[in-house]
C-alpha cells in the first residue's frame, strides 16, 4: 500500500514530457471543459443533471468554437504580415 | 437592520468566504447548495492535481513565480503548504510542462475565488430575503 502511496506521490514530484507540438493545444480541452463546468455551477438557478450537463457543453463548445476562430484569425494575420 | 443583525449578518459572509477557501465548494456547502459545492470541489480538485501532474509541484513557487501563486494560493491555505516545500527551487521545473502546469493551476484559483464571490452572494441574497420575511 505505501509503495503505492509513494509511487502517486512521485508523480507529482517529475513534471510530464511534453513538447512544442501543435498537438500540446489539446491541452487547452480539459481546462475548458472544467471552467465551463463551473461557471456553470455558479449560474444555473437549480443544478438538474440533464439541463446542467446539456448547459455545460454548450459552453465548452463555444470556448472552443471562438478559441479555434481566435487561432484562425490570429494565424491570418501572421500570414499577412511574414 | 438593527446593529446585532448587522454584525451577523457579516459574519455569516466572512464565514462563507472562508470555507470556500478553505475547502473548494465549502461556501456552497453551509449554504445548503450541496449539488454546486459537490461540482465545484470534484472539478476544482481534478484541475489542480492535473495542473501538478503535468508539471510537478514545482509549478507552485512562491519566490519564482509570484505572480501565478497569487492566482495558486486562492485554492485553498493547502497551496502554501506546496509553496513552502518548493521554494527553496529543488523541484525545478521549465517548458512547457511548466507553463501548462501553471495555467491549469492558476486558473482553478481563479475559477475558486469566483466560486467564494458566488457563495458570499447567495449568503447575502438569502439573508436579505429572510429578514424581508
Amino acid at each position: 500500500m505505501s509503495l503505492i502511496v509513494t509511487l502517486i506521490l512521485a508523480d507529482f514530484t517529475t513534471p510530464e514530457r511534453i513538447g512544442v507540438t501543435p498537438s500540446s493545444m489539446l491541452w487547452l480541452l480539459p481546462l475548458a471543459l472544467s471552467v465551463a463546468v463551473v461557471y456553470k455551477a455558479t449560474k444555473v438557478r437549480e443544478v438538474r443533471t440533464v439541463n446542467f450537463i446539456k448547459e455545460s457543453v454548450v459552453l465548452f463548445a463555444s470556448i472552443v468554437v471562438f478559441m479555434f476562430i481566435t487561432a484562425a484569425a490570429l494565424l491570418g494575420i501572421a500570414w499577412l504580415v511574414t | 437592520m438593527p446593529t446585532r443583525s448587522k454584525e451577523n449578518h457579516f459574519v455569516l459572509l466572512l464565514t462563507v468566504g472562508l470555507a470556500g477557501w478553505l475547502i473548494p465548494g465549502g461556501g456552497h456547502f453551509i449554504l445548503k447548495e450541496r449539488a454546486r459545492a459537490i461540482i465545484i470541489f470534484a472539478v476544482i480538485v481534478v484541475t489542480f492535481a492535473m495542473g501538478l501532474y503535468i508539471g510537478s509541484i514545482g509549478v507552485v513557487n512562491p519566490v519564482a513565480g509570484k505572480l501565478a501563486y497569487t492566482a495558486q494560493i486562492m485554492n485553498s491555505p493547502a497551496v502554501a503548504v506546496i509553496g513552502h516545500i518548493t521554494k527553496q527551487g529543488e523541484y525545478s521545473v521549465f517548458g512547457k510542462p511548466n507553463e501548462i502546469g501553471q495555467i491549469y493551476t492558476s486558473i482553478t484559483g481563479l475559477l475558486n475565488l469566483l466560486c467564494i464571490v458566488n457563495a458570499v452572494y447567495l449568503a447575502h441574497l438569502k439573508e436579505t430575503e429572510h429578514a424581508r420575511a
